[in-house]
């Protein structure tokens, strides 16, 4: 039976597994730069640079390009392309060969905010990427509803997820909401996996539960129990399971609550700081140049506190970063943005928490010109915005202010 | 709050909204609409809404569940309010 890969309805494009592996054999040229907005592309171009055991870097294909100027990628590096050795995949089998072969030498570049302001890159190996996926019979029959951003780290390891049990996967990401109560009930779908804005944002949109799905998982964003509940009536049969989860790192803990354990015989790689701050072991990491490692640790800005019974929660984030539906953006890197527009002395952009996203930016700016109309220049503000950074870096309310408070030292303040 | 009053913040909020969007300000509220279905709003725009009326009245609609139509927005508003 022609097992079905891809359903993507937006862009009404559906491919079996022996296309798949026909598109695979035909990739016969690839560019170590994959930026491509198509998410079969995208799944296409992953599993030819992993079959080839060649590394490659994942850009989101809205990058605008002073974004891409930032990461340090020119225009000749992004028309680089290789030729490849030819393959042939008679059955998954095969395909199961081809990727343990060239698992031992593909690497994949993602990217992540910065705490410098340009953002970083950290590679993932195979079996970094794949430590939480779980392979066997149990898992033939998943059909997943695919609802992340196929460039990032979560997206990448829910698709290694399915690739690796031949799971059909439907792509609900950047389908219309209105759509997807119906789509996971028309197909069946076991298993989603999501941020926390993305259920929220299609929960009011269900007029009966979804009986079928099994497997419910948040990740990206701080635990939300008034979330939880919600789900339990949409997904009366799901096991809900919270993951924390981080570029550098992929998948670190997981539980089914607010409260998180290490695993047992994970201990040594986990430690918290005297300040709260839960610290990673390198071993346990992505590997990059651009990672400060304090010895053998890495920082990951998240603040913990343990509980009565050594199980451990999330507090709060001790950096800058700022999470809006579990993409973490620098405000630093916006501000840049915002005072490269003529007419603007200077901007300031910070958190405000909502329920929906846990928060939104909002941008105070400073005009030379006081007497400007703001209405206009709100306007011009926005134009540049769109063409210089992706959408969730945009804030989406900008206050006119005479001064930005500073503090003693010239810092700004971060409320 | 007064009734007219909370409509025209709600208004306002959304219109806001839609313009950014490049899209058509509505003229009146229409209480049967849906944020998502009918506007088009998306996670953002939903939490931009939620600011900007939480600016003006204090209240957070989405305080006590996620809402989607307009009359739960005016419900929420007009109850806290």
């Amino acid at each position: 039976m022609d097992k079905l890969f891809l359903i993507d309805l937006g862009r009404n494009l559906t491919k079996t597994y022996s296309e798949f592996f026909r598109d695979l054999e035909n990739k016969t040229f690839l560019h170590p730069i994959i930026r491509v907005s198509n998410p079969y592309e995208v799944f296409l171009l992953i599993t030819r640079s992993l079959l080839a055991g060649v590394t490659v870097d994942l850009l989101d294909s809205d990058l605008s390009d002073s974004e891409i100027n930032r990461l340090g990628i020119t225009d000749k590096d992004l028309s680089e392309q290789l030729e490849l050795e030819r393959i042939h995949i008679p059955d998954f089998e095969t395909f199961k060969g081809y990727v343990l072969l060239g698992s031992k030498t593909w690497k994949i570049g993602l990217y992540t905010s910065g705490t410098t302001g340009r953002p970083k890159k950290v590679y993932h190996s195979f079996s970094s990427l794949t430590r939480n996926v779980k392979v066997g019979p149990k898992y033939t029959d998943n059909i997943w509803a695919f609802a992340y951003n196929p460039t990032h780290v979560a997206g990448v390891q829910v698709f290694f997820q399915a690739l690796m049990n031949q799971n059909s996967i439907v792509f609900v990401f950047d389908l219309e909401k209105q759509k997807i109560p119906f789509v996971l009930e028309n197909y069946k779908v076991t298993n989603i996996s999501a941020t926390p804005t993305f259920y929220r944002t299609i929960l009011p949109l269900f007029e009966k539960p979804v009986e079928t799905v099994y497997r419910v998982t948040l990740g990206g964003e701080k635990f939300d129990p008034g979330l939880e509940g919600a789900l339990r009536k949409v997904f009366p049969n799901a096991k809900i399971v919270n993951i924390y989860a981080s570029t550098e790192a992929g998948t670190l803990l997981s539980t089914d609550g607010e409260f998180f354990s290490i695993p047992e015989g994970k201990e040594g790689y986990f430690k918290i700081a005297e300040d709260g701050e839960l610290l990673v072991h390198k071993e346990y990491l992505g590997e990059s140049t651009d990672i400060v490692l304090d010895g053998e640790w890495y920082h990951t800005g998240d603040i913990v506190e343990f509980t009565e019974d050594g199980r451990i929660r999330f507090v709060g984030r001790k950096n800058e970063m700022i999470n809006v539906g579990g993409y973490k953006v620098n405000p630093n890197e916006v501000e840049e943005e915002i005072k490269k527009i003529d007419g603007v002395v200077d901007a300031y952009v910070y958190a405000r928490k909502n329920q929906l996203t846990g928060n939104i930016l909002v941008a105070e700016v400073v005009l030379r010109d006081k007497e400007n109309n703001k209405q206009e220049m709100e306007k011009i503000i926005y134009e540049k915005l769109r063409r210089s950074l992706q959408n969730w870096k945009i804030p989406r309310i900008i206050k006119f202010v005479d001064e930005i408070k500073v503090t003693r030292t010239g810092k700004k303040v971060r409320q | 709050m007064g009734m007219e009053n909370v409509k025209e913040i709600v208004l306002r909020a959304i219109n806001k909204v839609l313009e950014k969007k490049g899209k058509q300000p509505l003229s009146e509220l229409d209480e049967k609409l849906s944020l998502r279905n009918d506007l088009g709003f998306d996670s953002l725009d939903l939490a931009e809404l939620t600011v900007r009326i939480e600016d003006e009245t204090g209240i957070d609609i989405f305080e006590h569940g996620i809402i989607d139509k307009i009359s739960e927005v005016l419900e929420r508003v007009k109850i806290s309010g």
